[in-house]
């Protein structure tokens, strides 16, 4: 992976979502490192690593996707984050809440890897 | 008390004497009369009409003891004094003739007669007096001898008539006043009647009254898990049952004419709502918050609202208040009554009951999303494509788990329909859009069941305020329905059109029908028509349940037309926006 590439943390308490949002984030070309299974890990991890996309579950063990959001906005060294939410809630309030926390971008699953990888690039191409 | 009134009436009845007591003075006189004749010399002039006399005296005396032993007396007693006359005219006949010592015995019998009821008794008795004062000249044959004699048959009639006359009217007031009396005596008896039955119905009232009471007391303290509370206009507790003491910790001693209702109320709750209603006018201006309280039940609707309780400690109770009226004879409310129920634990239930809907819905999508992930990466894998077989089973691996996933979303739409919690995201939308799009994209299931799609839209567009999702969800629904119910070469015709209030989507096919005793179950969850299981079409229940949701959230209507074998036609209604 090269230095210029966009870094990507992953948290998600399933195992299997976890692998498919890393294979969408290598089918994207981004560079994945850190992939967690909770709120908690995911902090530290976005403190250790200072990623440039941290994509978050929404209902995890620990800190929700929601609160680490918030968390992450009210943390000055982490500006400029990206955040998508991930969540397999149904209705439209669930994402007003994903936004008003600061996400920036809302999935709900079941999510196309196909088409999340696309976004994914298309998102990050403009950073280029 | 009625056979001592009767007794009282006997008595005073002029009429009662029998015939024998009246006859007994008359007789009594004779009989001296006879005696004198007898014991005084020279008083017998004609010994045979005494005898005569007598003889017919004691005719008469046998006839009253005939009449008295008859008991009603009729005016053939009047025989009796008749004879009297009779025996005297001929007693006197034969004690002198026109110069008898004995003329006066006449009056008895007189007295008798003129006693009678009626005028003409008084003429009666002047001609028999007449006529038997002429006696004697009938006996001697001859006519009177002078002025004199003529006089004395003319002019005694006249005393005796006079006589009569007083004495007949004398009776005849008598009578009256005895006809008064009684009939005084009667409503006397009859008013003294009424009185009694009057204080028996008054206690028989009375003791009805006080088993109300007593019933209406032991419901009001049999009620011991609701809290029934009165109050009169402006709110002061008059009623506080065993229910509302347990529900708010206080005895009725200490809130019945000392609190209002108000007191065991959030304020805030009652400003809110207070607020809500744009401040009701009310009976209590000067207190809002109760106004609000009892606005529905004021305007004479009955009502179900949740509030919240406080206790005197603070504490609080969530309640479902039920407000009524309560009036008076005329109608006119005179207070509330509010009748509270403990939800705690039936919001705690409802609670619990999302979560757990929500941690199923979530638990189950997360297995379907890795399900659906992985076959998209497979399908998608570049590097060594499937065979087409390969391609056909993934194909119904994906398309039951989308299956899945519908049934999921179905039931987890279902739970938040039932638990009231049911958004809708309200935009103008263009109805003939949201149908085309629903037809559009049941085109592939349709060709694949050999059911032809067929789109009726107007030309103009229909434009209403809706959630656009949700009614293309319901239209999704009967579409989809009507395609499953329909058999291979048949049709579904979907048309939009409109009246002066509502815009109408109706969706027809020509499928199995659904039986006429079925279609009130229609909109029960997990209801299955009995054409649906004999024709194995797949299906849960819930489409209909979860399109009539929608429908009726928009304030529209539902209506199903269906013929066992024919067709089925379902309208859906939703209101257009009012022209103003």
């Amino acid at each position: 992976m090269s230095a210029g590439a966009v870094r990507v943390v992953i948290a998600d308490d399933d195992a299997d979502i976890r692998a498919l949002v890393s294979i969408a984030v290598g089918k994207a070309g981004l560079d994945l490192v850190a992939a967690v299974a909770d709120g908690d890990q995911a902090w530290l991890a976005l403190q250790e690593h200072h990623p440039d996309l941290a994509v978050l579950d929404v209902s995890m063990p620990g800190m929700t996707g929601l609160e680490l959001c918030r968390l992450i906005r009210a943390d000055a060294a982490l500006a400029g984050l990206h955040i998508v939410l991930l969540s397999a809630a149904v209705d439209d309030q669930a994402r007003a809440a994903g936004f008003e926390a600061g996400a920036d971008e809302f999935f709900l699953k079941p999510f196309s890897p196909r088409e999340f990888a696309a976004w994914l690039s298309d998102f990050m191409v403009p950073e280029k | 008390m009625r056979r001592f009134s009767l007794s009282i009436m006997r008595r005073l009845s002029v009429d009662t004497p029998s015939t024998a007591l009246k006859q007994l003075p008359t007789v009594i006189a004779f009989v001296i009369a006879v005696l004198l004749a007898f014991l005084l010399p020279d008083m017998i002039t004609r010994p045979i009409a005494v005898f005569r006399g007598s003889v017919v005296m004691v005719v008469a005396t046998a006839l009253s003891l005939f009449f008295a032993g008859r008991g009603r007396v009729t005016a053939w007693a009047l025989l009796v004094p008749g004879l009297d006359l009779f025996a005297i005219a001929l007693l006197r006949t034969g004690t002198g003739g026109t110069t008898s010592l004995f003329s006066a015995l006449i009056i008895l019998p007189v007295l008798w007669v003129a006693a009678e009821k009626g005028r003409r008794w008084v003429v009666v008795t002047a001609v028999g007096t007449s006529l038997a004062l002429m006696v004697p000249y009938v006996v001697d044959w001859r006519w009177p001898a002078d002025i004199a004699e003529w006089l004395r048959g003319v002019f005694s009639p006249f005393v005796f008539g006079v006589a009569a006359a007083i004495i007949n009217e004398l009776s005849r007031q008598a009578r009256q006043q005895l006809v008064s009396i009684q009939r005084l005596a009667r409503d006397r008896e009859v008013r003294l009647k009424e009185t009694l039955s009057l204080a028996d119905q008054l206690k028989e009232n009375e003791q009805r009254l006080n088993a109300a009471d007593r019933f209406t007391r032991s419901v009001l303290d049999a009620v011991t898990e609701q809290s029934v509370i009165g109050t009169d206009l402006t709110g002061l507790i008059d009623v506080w049952n065993p229910g509302a003491a347990v529900m708010l910790g206080l005895p009725a001693t200490e809130t019945q004419g000392k609190r209002h209702i108000y007191d065991f109320h959030l304020d805030e709750e009652l400003e809110n709502r207070s607020r809500e209603l744009n401040y009701p006018p009310g009976a209590t201006v000067l207190n809002p918050g109760f106004s609000a309280l009892v606005e529905s039940a004021r305007l004479g609707r009955a009502e179900v609202r949740d509030w919240t309780y406080v206790r005197t400690d603070g504490s609080s109770v969530s309640v479902a208040v039920a407000v009524t009226p309560r009036v008076d004879e005329d109608d006119a409310t005179v207070g509330y009554i509010f009748v509270a129920t403990d939800v705690t634990q039936a919001l705690e239930v409802a609670r619990l009951k999302d979560e757990f809907v929500g941690l199923i819905s979530h638990e189950l999508r997360t297995p379907l999303s890795s399900i659906l992930g992985y076959l998209e990466l497979l399908r998608d894998d570049d590097e060594s494509p499937l065979s087409e077989e390969q391609l056909q089973y993934l194909n119904v691996a994906e398309r039951n788990a989308h299956r899945l996933l519908r049934l999921v979303g179905d039931l987890l739409f279902t739970a938040q329909v039932t638990s009231g919690k049911f958004p809708l995201d309200i935009s103008q939308v263009v109805l003939n859009e949201v149908v085309a799009a629903a037809v559009q994209s049941a085109g592939p299931v349709g060709s694949a069941a050999g059911v032809e799609l067929i789109l009726h839209l107007p030309e103009d567009s229909i434009v209403v305020r809706a959630d656009a999702v949700r009614l293309g969800q319901a239209c999704d629904n009967l579409i989809s329905n009507a395609i499953k119910f329909t058999p291979r070469d048949g049709t579904v015709t979907v048309s939009l059109g409109s009246t002066d209030t509502d815009a109408v989507i109706t969706v027809l096919d020509t499928g199995m029908g659904i039986a006429a005793s079925e279609l009130d179950q229609l909109y029960a969850r997990f209801f299955r028509a009995s054409t649906a299981t004999r024709n194995a079409v797949p299906g849960v229940g819930l489409g209909l349940t979860i399109t009539k949701a929608i429908v009726i959230a928009h304030d529209g209507e539902l209506d199903v037309d269906s013929e066992e074998g024919v067709g089925t036609a379902f309208s859906m209604s939703i209101p257009l926006p009012r022209r103003s």
